[in-house]
């Protein structure tokens, strides 16, 4: 397992050449071309602040304003959905490749994924304008602006390979189980409403609740990103200890059933 | 990597496929769920074997043939020569880069251009980004794609897909170039255009693996040939001979096929039985006058050779329409046979004539005397023919006529022209006629069977009585194969291939 770990290196130029494919392919023949991943968080962000602000007012000032809140947590949570998705489906969608050519299938996975983070990270100029704008107070009471923004980079690093591994398990799961991918849309709204995306784990009243969306391997980071970009507060060192173990757990679980199904990959697809 | 090391090793090499069912599915799934083992969970419930037991060696520089029926197990071994299978069993050695020409274009995104394609497809297929950049013009030329090279791939044709594909694949340099029936695709000029390719690499030391249904093309191309069949190793050694021996097989395949299909044939022949009346007679009644209208054309034909037409041609050179026209008075039956499938052939089996000697059954026979539909050029052939007369009788012909499928006539000869007079016909009877040498070339025939009288009346025709599968081992063209000797005398010389 180690050893095709280590051979994944060097296929990173098949790595790269297929996220620059994927993402070509997805603007080709759009007038605005990659301009729409920026447009689209845009639009989003304008949705949400005239949501919030007219129609369902009246939140705790610990999530206010509400839109920038929810806009910090929603980013990284549709990356982390849109990649599973795209994940789960890698190998089913590639099956013509996998049976014609020979490279590390892991690949196919780990290029959702990269896709769109990069999607993301295209989106983030656009997060970026939201808190300037929340900062001077547009949407409401003035957030912190600060340094902390930063952690945005080890949060992205760390969730990325936490995504990584849960989709190396569902790709695998899906070439011999093609219910996962029917599955997989409502777990991923379950999951969506048991991480704190829409609120604060300290906004849970019940303690036998709070303690149960704890065992969400996904909290913490959305806890982090709420931390890093809305609060503007450090992540406590204990945090990041907990984010690095739950991601280099999940590539690890991941990647182990991955690789241990890999052979049955081109006769299964 | 030893020089002497073989380019492909195989070892006892055995692939088999597991087969799952719908509900076998669910029940993994539940276990897998339920937190049993999934190794044990995936447990092959029912296996199918691709390949068995296969052992061969492939030299550096060899170019080896793969031939063999579908569901053979040539892709298979393909697939694991290419490294996309597992072995179930045994092992499999491949010294150097393997490029495979298995689906050429595999991986080409239908919405990007041809050239982000070939960056790509060059890259899978194991090239550095620079290598490829470097290499992109050469790739663009070879292809003869440089007007569309910038549109997306969607708009091509599928020729154009297969020629990028093909430039692609054989630019990645590869020590082991794997070809599979790529020049079933693609025009002529494209088609020569892979061979050279493939000429050279041979010539460049290369290893090819090449799997094709062109027989000719792996005779010409190939220093081995591996026939695989129903998985296993059927033969393996000398083109000329292993390719004999799958064209035999191929010959006695459909041998047995058309045996069945024989005795269907002589079924519905035999089923219209001697006497079965008017009403047959008016059913047949269009076919009988088109028939007469055939038996008179063809000796008015005779007689004035300037009225020749398509018609004539078949029945002037049909062994049974020699003398008089047809008498009127005899009693002429004539039934129009449903033939079992729209054939190809234009012959269908029909049978006509008044049975006072009937046909009781038809059959081919080799030289060991074993009933056979296939046969190959230079063998013998036998005809017998069971006849019965319904009363004692001294006037009769047996002919024999072997037409193709689109009626050319290619012999035909009987008793009478073979220069035998009729004593009696009492009972039931067994006639043999035997060609020492079938030189035909390959082809399927038909065979009609007669029995007439020495005036041409028809007492028993089966026109299509027997198909026949003839396989020439050369490469030689047209129907008749006849000995050949060459000779060379002056400037010239030539050597044996």
């Amino acid at each position: 397992m180690l050893k095709n770990l280590a051979g994944l290196w060097r296929h990173r130029a098949l790595a790269h050449v297929l996220v620059a494919r994927e993402l070509k392919a997805r603007y080709r023949g759009s007038v605005l071309g990659f301009f729409w991943s920026l447009l689209n968080p845009l639009l989003m962000l304008a949705v949400y602040a005239i949501v919030f602000a007219v129609i369902f007012t009246g939140r705790g000032p610990a999530t206010s304003p509400y839109a920038i809140f929810l806009f910090s947590g929603l980013l990284p949570w549709t990356w982390l959905s849109s990649s599973l998705t795209d994940a789960a489906a890698s190998l089913t969608t590639h099956g013509a490749l996998l049976r014609k050519i020979l490279f590390p299938a892991e690949v196919l996975p780990l290029v959702s994924v990269l896709a769109q983070g990069v999607h993301f990270v295209l989106a983030l100029p656009v997060l970026l304008a939201g808190l300037v704008l929340g900062a001077l107070g547009v949407f409401g009471p003035s957030i912190p602006l600060g340094w902390p923004l930063v952690q945005a980079v080890p949060l992205f690093v760390l969730e990325g390979i936490f995504v990584a591994g849960v989709g190396l398990l569902l790709a695998a799961l899906t070439v011999h189980f093609r219910d996962v991918k029917d599955l997989l849309a409502t777990v991923l709204s379950l999951w969506f409403f048991a991480t704190p995306v829409l609120y604060t784990l300290s906004d849970i009243r019940q303690e036998r609740v709070r303690a149960l969306l704890l065992l969400n391997p996904a909290a913490p980071f959305f806890d982090g990103w709420h931390e890093a970009l809305f609060y503007a507060r450090w992540i406590e060192p204990s945090r990041w200890g907990l984010l690095v173990a739950i991601a280099v757990v999940s590539f690890f679980l991941g990647y182990a059933l991955f690789d241990r199904l890999r052979d049955s990959y081109p006769e299964a697809v | 990597m030893t020089p002497a090391a073989p380019a492909v090793a195989a070892e006892a090499l055995s692939k088999s496929y597991r087969k799952w069912g719908r509900t076998r599915a669910f029940g993994t799934l539940k276990s897998a769920l339920l937190g049993r083992s999934l190794a044990a969970a995936l447990a092959p419930s029912e296996v199918v074997a691709a390949l068995s037991d296969v052992s061969f060696t492939v030299a550096r520089g060899e170019t080896f043939g793969v031939v063999g029926p579908n569901g053979g197990g040539k892709s298979t071994l393909l697939k694991l020569v290419a490294g996309l299978f597992k072995p179930t069993s045994g092992r499999i050695a491949v010294d150097g880069k393997v490029s495979a020409l298995i689906e050429l274009g595999a991986g080409f995104h239908p919405e990007i251009s041809g050239r982000e394609n070939v960056v790509i497809n060059g890259v899978m297929l194991g090239l550095t980004r620079k290598e490829i950049e470097r290499k992109l013009p050469e790739i663009v030329a070879f292809s003869g794609l440089e007007d569309f090279i910038d549109e997306p791939v969607k708009t091509y044709s599928s020729g154009m897909y297969v020629r990028l594909g093909f430039a692609v694949a054989v630019h990645v340099d590869p020590d082991i170039l794997v070809v599979d029936e790529v020049l079933a695709v693609g025009d002529e000029a494209f088609a020569h255009r892979c061979l050279d390719t493939i000429a050279e690499f041979s010539r460049r030391g290369k290893t090819i693996f090449f799997v094709s249904h062109s027989l000719v093309l792996v005779e010409e191309l190939c220093d081995r040939v591996l026939y695989l069949q129903a998985g296993r190793i059927r033969a393996l050694g000398d083109p000329r001979e292993t390719l004999a021996k799958y064209r035999l097989d191929v010959a006695a395949g459909e041998g047995t096929r058309l045996a069945t299909e024989h005795r269907k044939n002589e079924e519905i022949l035999l089923r219209t039985a001697p006497d079965s009346g008017e009403a047959a007679l008016r059913a047949g009644e269009t076919s009988v006058q088109r028939e007469k209208a055939l038996f008179l054309e063809g000796v008015r034909g005779r007689e004035a050779p300037g009225a020749a037409s398509a018609v004539e041609r078949a029945s002037l050179h049909s062994p049974f329409e020699e003398k008089a026209p047809l008498p009127e008075t005899s009693r002429r039956q004539e039934t129009e046979l449903p033939s079992e499938k729209p054939l190809e052939q234009k012959i269908s089996p029909r049978r006509w004539g008044n049975r006072d000697v009937s046909i009781t059954g038809c059959r081919l026979l080799d030289a060991s005397g074993a009933e056979r539909y296939a046969f190959r050029s230079g063998e013998s052939l036998t005809v017998e023919i069971a006849v019965e007369p319904r009363f004692s009788i001294d006037d009769f012909v047996f002919g024999i006529g072997i037409f193709t499928p689109d009626d050319v006539c290619v012999h035909g000869s009987n008793t009478e022209t073979d220069g035998f007079l009729p004593g009696r016909l009492d009972g039931p009877a067994t006639v043999r006629v035997t060609l020492p040498r079938l030189d035909l070339g390959t082809g399927t025939y038909l065979l009609d069977v007669a029995v007439h009288s020495r005036r041409e009346t028809p007492y028993d025709y089966w026109r299509g009585a027997c198909r026949f599968q003839v396989d020439s081992p050369d490469r030689d063209a047209g129907l008749y194969r006849p000995e050949r000797r060459w000779e060379f005398a002056g400037a010239v010389s030539v050597s044996a291939r």
